[in-house]
């Protein structure tokens, strides 16, 4: 076989692999300086963005009437372990931008920190697993990409070696983790006895089950929980909070901006067939023994996941001092958002769902990148540590307040678009998932408080007494910190990109939005 | 035109730093004015143009199966005839508000955050009313929202103006969660349901257009329970601006803020924004008519309601505020009622006066130091202008002929009266907005006696009372003027063709001139009486102490601190009035009041028991896992298939 025209369609994948390699060779060959292994993710995390960008840009987006080409292969093959979906180059887009935002922003740490390259490096690696979950039309291959972003998190929540809260949050991720790794592919184990192929578009095509249909439910129940635990839906969801707290904030932000798509993601692949191809499991009903109809049974289970996840996430978010855990409830309510787009099933849901990941990269992601900054300002974990921050750091405050407004759904920001399209897209459908629509409004509605206690600290409340310039003190005792009002230029350039995206996209949605509907269309169309 | 507005707004915002910024902010809304006159100017001299400018902000679809062509949301602006009404209110009463700022508020620190922050609500009001759809609209309705919580907290050290603005802010806000959710309603069932041919609707998302017609009944099959729901929760999101029961509560509070902002958003446009919405929506789109009894008792309800606690406040301008809310009553009542333009005169002339009374309130504060009628009195002779200010705005707040009031009020009772033999239900809330009329005119005028008739204060610690400067006095006598003439508009023809025209576009008949003389004789009688009885009261510095009878008194104690004051009342009837006054304050502060209590210490009790399952063992998150394992199970097996079974379908 040709190697060219095999290793091509992974150029992406490739750069990404060479930087993570170059990165470990540095670290065997001693070169371990924060800016050096720093700079090389950055560039490796946005060579290969430009590709997916410029693969998204030249690819068929433009028609639906044209059947994809080149590295875009939407109607995968019963047989193959991977299909290039043009939803899943917007998913790589989205992934190696949280990549790109959290490594430019860890640029910013002290240079002679412990463990940068491993840093850098595991970040690339999750990164690497990220993209293949893309790509995935196999559900063992899908499973084994999951399982690279899972373990190489695992190590990126304990890179330190040295807070033990960081090693504990890790080692509660792992065994978790573990189990639901077990679960997903006591799943995939089922369906192939139902199936008798792990292939999704295999799944697709299957005229119906053979042998006991149950095999169906419950291997897809397993399934859900299996990748409910990466996607952090409740009840699901109880290591995040820990997790997210104990781990670096930086990884944090990788965790919520980034990796946890990865669950949604699967979701969308593995359950767009079975929600949208109609099929029915004779006797399915334990009641009637009437076949029914495989699509409304797991709408209704996702559906119920969605409408608990959103609310207990924002129901917790309310009682939390501390910001990152706030932060991280917060997290957890907008999983419970995007699952309404694969529960819809159709493509302005999916489109809408997508749009809200996007979203969130530059909210949440971009919030924690920011709490990560303030902490290193020599501020507390609290919210009401935040005193009177808008005085002593306004356009920090401006910034973080955007990303707050955004998640909270605001208008003008992307947040109110996402969701605007997102809960439109379930209004439109009908039926019950109207309800989901006024679910989440509700919700929405219900995380204003807590969002706008923060704006309150930040802006209302005056500072605490003894003016917190340690950041300044931090500043003085090394070369660690850092120009740009203490933040680091890396972060300060992170940050203010993400707060500029959030109006930007806001205010003129149309290009990324145009961009995200079509390739939904496909995807629903004729993608997997 | 419309870039000119958002300059105003931003350039505002950017000269925060310079000393004579508040001139500089005049300067701006000046040439908003100018604008809006020409605009407004344009629409009287040419009744019935229509300009409309727009772009395509973001396309939804299409999908197949779902909306075949897709949908389009667009960004725009509409100038018609109701639009250019309310431009003309916003940028008239913007500018003489800012005016008169440089006086009232030359004291205050914070200057510059003020005249930013007025000056992006004056572009945000503007921008409200060219929207030329829901979308639009709800964006800047949001946004004067934002601005409304940070001017009521302007005085932000105080614990209580901080409490009151984020009141404002959290009970508006559970109306704008129905608006949101109206305005989901009505799309899903006009631009994606609704039949071809729905022009602007189907193809645009929720823009409003010449010739959009109200798709009501006839079109959409009848009162269909989801337009009725929509309708509803328009009315909700109207009814949390516009401070209509049950929502009111804000209003009141809001006075917490400086008497400029009051007289500009909590009195002139921002609450308007709720009767303006009722409007265009019944113009637009329309109301099922269980819809229109539900808004014509919210209205006629909190007109008398509302109007039964300004009859006992002490607070010069919480009265005023209490009238706010009565007056959008009225608004309100005429718009369920099917009298759209009616309701929206009423706006007009209303802005007008009631900006005159606050100001004049602001006037009185800013001489005495003190809002509690009962320490002042004598006033009229040291502060002419203001006085007199006053007495015109309660004049027209009255329905005095010739003061604008009576003609736009007038019209409101005689058009809900010719309504009355098809709607016999409307008949309770004629009776009770019949009569608030009496009330409106004894609370006003009560208010008038206490605080500029008898001799002088009756606090003597009082600082001697001046007249403010010119700039406090040029907008009262401008605003006494409009108070006096903008409802003589009525007789211009022009004028009338405009209103017309607002009401035509949507094909509603508008209701002018069919009030019946006999009422109107009656209503006018009944105001007189009202301010008879307030100089019997009040007049020529009497106070009335009304001794508490031993029945009233526990409940008065159990319940008021608001009304425990030395408020007194004439034997004749006033008692009902003020046992009516108490329940309803019952209703106010322990029915809604608990209602929000309870739901906050739910929501407390809910979050502090989930809590408890994050214990951060790991062994109980395993559980918790293989518990939802379960349940997931269950859904899948047991629970969907038997919901699917037995509801059918999704």
């Amino acid at each position: 076989m040709d190697v060219a025209s095999f290793v091509l369609p992974f150029l992406p994948e490739v750069v990404l692999l060479a930087a993570t390699l170059l990165i470990f060779l540095l670290d065997v060959l001693h070169v371990r300086r924060t800016e050096i292994v720093g700079a090389l993710a950055v560039a490796g995390a946005a060579v290969a963005l430009l590709l997916v960008v410029a693969d998204l840009r030249f690819a068929p987006l433009a028609s639906l009437a044209t059947l994809p080409a080149g590295r875009i292969d939407a109607v995968g093959s019963p047989t193959a372990l991977f299909a290039f979906t043009s939803l899943g180059l917007v998913f790589q887009g989205v992934f190696l931008i949280a990549t790109l935002l959290v490594s430019l922003a860890s640029v910013s740490r002290p240079s002679d920190e412990r463990g940068a390259p491993i840093f850098f490096g595991l970040l690339l690696l999750a990164t690497l697993g990220m993209l293949l979950v893309t790509v995935a039309a196999d559900l063992i291959f899908l499973l084994l990409a999951v399982e690279l972003t899972s373990i190489s998190t695992y190590l990126l929540v304990a890179y330190t070696r040295r807070d033990p809260r960081s090693l504990e949050a890790a080692m509660k991720f792992y065994i978790i983790g573990a189990l639901s790794t077990t679960l997903s592919f006591f799943g995939a184990s089922l369906l192939y006895g139902a199936y008798g192929t792990t292939n999704l578009y295999a799944i697709r095509l299957a005229a119906g089950p053979v042998g006991f249909p149950v095999l169906v439910l419950l291997g897809y129940g397993f399934l859900i929980a299996g990748l409910a635990f990466k996607a952090t839906l409740v009840p699901f969801h109880a290591w995040a909070v820990d997790v997210y707290d104990g781990a670096p904030t930086d990884v944090t932000a990788f965790l919520a901006g980034g990796s946890k798509k990865v669950g949604l993601f699967a979701f969308f692949l593995v359950f767009l067939a079975p929600i949208l191809f109609v099929r029915t499991v004779g006797g399915g009903s334990p009641f009637t023994g009437a076949a029914v109809g495989l699509g409304p049974v797991f709408q209704l289970t996702l559906g119920v996941l969605a409408v608990l996840t959103m609310t207990v996430g924002n129901v917790l978010a309310l009682l939390q001092k501390e910001m990152k855990r706030m932060l991280a409830y917060s997290s957890i309510s907008q999983a419970g958002y995007m699952l309404i787009g694969i529960t819809v099933g159709t493509a302005p849901a999916i489109a809408g769902a997508t749009l809200q990941i996007f979203a969130h990269v530059f909210m949440k992601g971009a919030a924690f990148l920011v709490v990560g900054g303030v902490a290193a300002l020599g501020i507390g974990p609290l919210v009401d540590d935040y005193r009177g921050l808008g005085t002593r750091r306004p356009l920090l405050s401006v910034a973080f307040a955007l990303m707050l407004l955004s998640l909270a759904g605001v208008p003008l920001t992307i947040g109110f678009v996402s969701k605007f399209v997102l809960f439109s897209a379930a209004v439109q459908a009908q039926g019950f998932f109207v309800w989901l629509a006024v679910a989440g409004l509700l919700n929405s509605a219900l995380s204003v408080f807590y969002y706008a206690r923060v704006l309150k600290v930040m802006f209302f409340d005056p500072a605490p007494a003894a003016p917190a310039d340690r950041g300044a003190v931090v500043g003085a005792s090394g070369p660690s910190i850092l120009p740009a009002g203490g933040l680091g230029y890396g972060r300060a350039v992170a940050i203010g990109l993400s707060a500029a995206l959030i109006v930007l996209v806001g205010l003129y949605p149309q290009p990324v939005l145009g961009a995200i509907q079509l390739a939904a269309q496909h995807f629903v169309a004729t993608g997997a | 035109m419309v870039a000119a507005f958002a300059i105003v707004g931003l350039a505002g915002t950017r000269l925060k730093r310079l000393e004579w910024g508040g001139w500089v902010a005049v300067a701006f809304s000046g040439a908003a004015l100018v604008v809006g006159v020409l605009i407004g100017a344009g629409e009287m001299l040419d009744p019935g143009r229509y300009t409309v400018v727009q772009y395509t902000w973001l396309h939804l679809g299409p999908a197949p199966g779902v909306f075949p062509n897709g949908v389009s949301l667009v960004v725009g602006t509409l100038v018609d005839p109701i639009s250019a009404l309310m431009l003309l209110v916003v940028t008239v009463v913007g500018f003489l508000v800012m005016l008169y700022s440089i006086g009232y508020m030359h004291h205050d620190r914070g200057l510059p955050r003020y005249y930013a922050e007025l000056s992006l609500f004056l572009a945000a009001m503007s921008g409200l009313v060219l929207a030329n759809n829901l979308l639009e609209f709800f964006l800047f309705w949001e946004l004067v929202g934002v601005c409304s919580y940070f001017l009521i907290g302007f005085y932000y050290e105080k614990p209580s103006a901080a409490s009151a603005a984020k009141e404002a802010f959290l009970v508006t806000r559970v109306g704008d969660v129905m608006f949101l959710l109206g305005i989901f309603l009505y799309f899903s069932r006009y631009a994606l349901a609704g039949p071809a041919g729905l022009g602007g609707w189907a193809a645009n998302g929720f823009v409003f257009t010449n010739g959009n017609q109200p798709f009501l009944a006839s079109s959409m099959g009848g009162n269909s329970t989801l337009l009725t729901v929509a309708g509803i929760m328009i009315l909700g999101g109207a009814a949390g601006k516009s401070a209509q029961f049950p929502l009111h509560v804000w209003l009141p509070d809001a006075m917490e803020g400086p008497t400029t902002v009051s007289a500009l958003i909590h009195a002139a446009t921002m609450v308007a924004a709720g009767v303006y919405l009722l409007a265009v929506t019944s113009l637009f789109l329309g109301f099922t008519s269980l819809d229109q009894l539900v808004i014509v008792a919210i209205g006629g309800f909190t007109t008398f309601f509302a109007a039964t606690m300004a009859v006992v406040h002490p607070d010069i301008k919480r009265v005023i505020a209490y009238s706010t809310i009565s007056q959008l009553g009225y608004m309100v009542l005429a718009v369920g009622a099917g009298f759209a333009m009616v309701g929206l005169f009423h706006l007009f002339t209303h802005a007008f006066f009631k900006a005159l009374l606050f100001l004049a309130a602001g006037s009185v504060i800013h001489a005495v130091g003190t809002q509690d009628l009962f320490k002042m009195g004598g006033l009229r002779k040291p502060m002419r202008v203001t006085a007199a200010a006053f007495a015109i705005g309660g004049l027209a707040l009255a329905g005095i002929p010739p003061f604008a009031g009576f003609w736009s009020k007038d019209d409101i009772l005689g058009s809900l009266y010719s309504e009355l033999g098809t709607h016999p239900a409307y008949w309770p809330f004629f009776l009770l907005a019949f009569a608030a009329v009496f009330l409106t005119a004894y609370y006003i005028f009560r208010a008038w006696f206490l605080a500029f008739s008898g001799d002088g204060p009756r606090d003597p610690t009082l600082p001697h009372a001046h007249e403010g400067p010119w700039v406090m006095q040029v907008p009262l006598v401008v605003l006494s003027a409009l108070a006096v003439g903008s409802g003589l508009l009525i007789f211009w023809p022009n004028f009338d063709t405009l209103l017309l025209n607002g009401a035509g576009a949507a094909g509603i008949p508008p209701v002018f001139g069919t009030s019946d003389l006999l009422l109107s004789a009656a209503s006018v009688i009944l105001a007189a009486g009202g301010i008879a009885l307030a100089w019997r009261l009040w007049g020529n510095g009497r106070v009335f102490v009304l001794a508490p009878t031993s029945a009233v008194a526990p409940v008065r104690t159990l319940l008021l601190n608001r009304y425990y004051f030395k408020v007194g009342y004439d034997w004749i009837g006033t008692r009902a009035v003020y046992t009516v006054a108490r329940a309803a304050d019952f209703v106010d502060q322990f029915v809604i009041d608990g209602t929000v209590h309870g739901f906050e210490r739910m929501f407390a009790g809910l979050s502090e028991r989930l809590r408890r399952i994050q214990s951060g063992l790991v062994s109980d998150y395993a559980a918790y896992v293989v518990a939802g394992l379960l349940a997931v199970f269950v859904l899948l097996l047991l629970v969907a298939p038997y919901l699917i079974a037995t509801v059918g379908g999704k």
